[in-house]
């Protein structure tokens, strides 16, 4: 891998950790002295994706603004890596007018069709919509691209298996991605699936499947590339499970007591460990890294004054948009 | 116009005529869909062989044989 | 008044163009196909099979398999599929073989199909139909003869049509086909002119050859009248046309018959207009009886103007039971025309 794609892989992954550490500040400063889910600027349900960065980045690489992601409740680093509009997209957080769906979304619902962006708050729901996007990528001739991205837990529901066993038979050009943070919600991967990978599942439609271990962005990177490659060229869907790693709650406010391995969550950072690793091999140094971190910081902060200023969207336009 | 031949293995199986799409004496077109037969579950198209004026020989719901005369174009 | 108004042949058909409902829906298909290669049918046996309820024959010959496919059957997976291609641009006809399975796909309906273009701010669209069987009266029991149309019709974001007659078949699939929105299109097996069930002589009727829309939003009076109003829709319009006609020579009691078309978006002002002149309300739906349609129409009037009604409504639905298989016991709770006249002749004192 030359230098300049590591330093572009490490530059992201700081992106949208910067975001998601400004997310959880804002969501959190008004809900204070206890937590009350429906309070502040960053109402409802908040899942953020630290220590997920890997995968956003090492897969979203490869991709064009015309190859599509659909991504999960947990969605913000995909949206990031893709190159979701920012701003729009924290204002959607924020539920204001100037976001992506104009506040109706929030967080779980961001679209960006500029880059076929979508996401979904139904476990193994979103799988589905990313085969018909593939489908008419296909029938237009395009060799464009399909990202269907879920969880372990999700790897147990119908749709996931509906999904895989459709986009071989029609040979789709999908690349099914599984996130396996080992926790779905609080139940660990070994008390809700039968086997130890969901790799393994890919031999049952005829697909390849590959697991990759320890939230490696590099090795994430590579066989992503051979995934969309396989997919450009016609030859259907592969099946990618990472071994990620969700390093706070389900969702915020989730206080995770179910958790025995959270005291070593911090020492199993794929940032610092990356950071660690290029630095060593002398393609980071000290002013590269903090001149990302700045230039990440700026961004997102602009973004969230974006949000913060954009109007909250009238009562009486509640209705607006049903239909087209 | 006859009943069409829907059964192979049974030549003169019994059908119903059981659609028709046009009235008896109606001006019709080469080729216009007539009607619809059907031998135990198999349905199959009565079609104009030609234009001209239809005169229906056998009643819609009522049953008939494969080969029967059902219908003919003036 | 559009063409599709009445059930008489409109002057504009050559004598003899009659088609069953399966037919007409299927040339509806054709002709958007053969305008918009965006237009793409998929579900289980719509190909070869033409449907199991003739919805799609002979589309599989003249357009060929790319565009016309036999799916596994996997009801989320390519009703799935139907949603992404639609948000991508094209412009699927998904169909589900009977309304209802639609409990194992319901997700991807009532929370995907109908919600994206709300959640996305209007940013993304959804265009695309999802066309199922619905409806009992030959002995296909508790999972396979029920209507559901209410249940659809409830829930935001998709537009809801239901096709009485073959004319009104073909344009409400044109029409849902163009239309940039979801539409559920429910088409009654009873309806559909099937040379395997007992039908309904109205079935069959006349079709313009022509492509053409009839809007949905729209009812349609079927029959006019002064005494009573009968808001119904699907199959029930035929009934409550045979009835009303017997009304008329055995007692002179003149039933004014509404062809809702359409549940969403409802036809308050039709509804309205004719409850008003005629004072007296029967709501005839083969669905459920509680919490849909029937309640919903009740309610419109309701809250427009009670005062309206010089009688309390009546309705005519299933009532509340899953439907039966043994042929008595069906027939004694689908709205068949017998207690269709019992209400009618009820509400007017006949």
């Amino acid at each position: 891998m030359d230098d300049k794609t590591r330093r572009e892989l490490y530059r992201v992954m700081v992106l949208s950790r910067t975001y998601e550490e400004a997310i959880l500040r804002e969501y959190h400063a008004d809900k204070k002295p206890a937590f009350d889910i429906g309070a502040g600027l960053v109402p409802g349900e908040m899942h953020l994706s630290a220590g997920q960065e890997p995968v956003a980045a090492g897969i979203c690489a490869h991709l064009r603004s015309d190859d599509a992601v659909t991504a999960t409740h947990r969605p913000h680093h995909l949206a990031i890596a893709h190159g979701v509009d920012l701003d729009k997209m924290t204002a959607e957080i924020f539920g204001r007018d100037g976001g992506l769906g104009h506040g109706r979304g929030g967080h779980m619902h961001l679209f960006d069709p500029a880059v076929h962006f979508s996401c979904s708050g139904i476990i193994a729901e979103g799988l589905p919509p990313a085969l018909g996007q593939a489908f008419a990528f296909q029938r237009r001739g395009s060799d464009a691209v399909a990202v269907a991205v879920t969880g372990e837990g999700a790897a147990n529901q119908g749709a996931f298996h509906e999904s895989l066993n459709l986009a071989a038979l029609w040979t789709l050009p999908v690349v099914f991605v599984v996130e396996d943070n080992d926790w779905a919600i609080s139940v660990p991967r070994d008390a809700s699936t039968a086997i130890a990978s969901n790799a393994g599942r890919a031999a049952a439609y005829g697909i390849p499947g590959q697991r990759i271990e320890d939230n490696d962005v590099e090795a994430i990177y590579t066989a992503a590339g051979d995934a969309v490659t396989r997919a450009r060229a016609g030859e259907g869907p592969t099946l990618l499970e990472v071994h990620t790693l969700r390093m706070w709650g389900h969702f915020e406010g989730d206080p995770q007591a179910y958790r025995p391995d959270l005291a070593e969550v911090p020492s199993r950072d794929p940032i610092p460990a990356y950071e660690a690793r290029l630095t060593e091999a002398g393609v980071l140094d000290a002013t590269a890294i903090s001149a990302i971190r700045e230039e990440a910081s700026a961004r997102v902060e602009k973004a969230i004054e974006f949000a913060k200023s954009s109007p909250i969207p009238a009562p009486e336009t509640a209705r607006d948009y049903v239909f087209a | 116009m006859l009943f069409p031949q829907l059964s192979e293995e049974d030549p003169t199986a019994e059908g119903v005529l059981a659609t028709w799409f046009v009235s008896d004496g109606d001006q019709v077109t080469g080729g216009q869909l007539l009607g619809e037969v059907m031998v135990d579950k198999v349905s199959g198209e009565v079609v104009a062989p030609a234009a001209g004026h239809v005169r229906l020989l056998v009643a819609e719901e009522q049953t008939a044989r494969q080969g029967d005369i059902i219908a003919h174009v003036d | 008044m559009s063409v599709t108004d009445s059930t008489a042949k409109p002057a504009s058909a050559p004598a003899g163009r009659r088609l069953t409902t399966a037919r007409a829906i299927a040339e509806g298909i054709a002709q958007e196909m053969d305008r918009d290669p965006g237009v793409v049918v998929l579900g289980e046996d719509i190909g070869k099979y033409g449907g199991i309820f003739g919805a799609t024959g002979g589309l599989l010959d003249r357009f060929g398999p790319q565009r016309v496919l036999d799916t596994p059957i996997s009801e989320t997976a390519f009703i799935g599929l139907g949603i992404g291609a639609a948000v991508e641009g094209m412009r699927p006809v998904v169909e589900l073989m009977f309304a209802d399975f639609f409990g194992v796909a319901m997700d991807q309906i009532y929370n995907h199909m109908a919600k994206i273009h709300f959640e996305s701010g209007g940013n993304v669209r959804v265009p695309m139909v999802l066309m199922m069987a619905a409806g009992g009266g030959y002995s296909d029991a508790e999972q396979h003869s029920q209507c559901l149309w209410g249940t659809f019709a409830h829930l935001p974001g998709m537009k809801v049509v239901v096709p009485s007659s073959p004319a009104d078949a073909k344009g409400l699939m044109i029409s849902a086909i163009r239309d940039d929105n979801p539409v559920v299109y429910v088409f009654h097996k009873g309806v559909m002119g099937l040379p395997w069930m007992a039908k309904n002589p109205r079935s069959i009727g006349p079709v313009p050859e022509e492509p053409y829309e009839t809007p949905i939003g729209q009812a349609t009076v079927a029959r006019e009248g002064t005494h009573a109003t009968v808001v119904t829709l699907s199959l029930s319009v035929h009934h409550a046309l045979d009835v009303a006609e017997q009304m008329s020579a055995d007692h002179g009691v003149e039933l004014e018959v509404i062809d809702l078309r359409s549940l969403v978006p409802l036809d308050r002002e039709t509804i309205l207009a004719s409850v008003g002149k005629t004072g007296h309300l029967l709501v005839v739906d083969e669905d459920y009886q509680s919490f849909g349609v029937s309640g919903e129409i009740a309610a419109i009037v309701a809250e427009t103007d009670p005062g309206l009604l010089r009688a309390p409504v009546r309705r005519v639905a299933v009532p509340d039971v899953p439907i039966p298989y043994s042929r008595s016991l069906e027939q004694a709770v689908l709205p068949v025309p017998d207690r269709i006249r019992a209400a009618a002749r009820e509400l007017v004192g006949a």
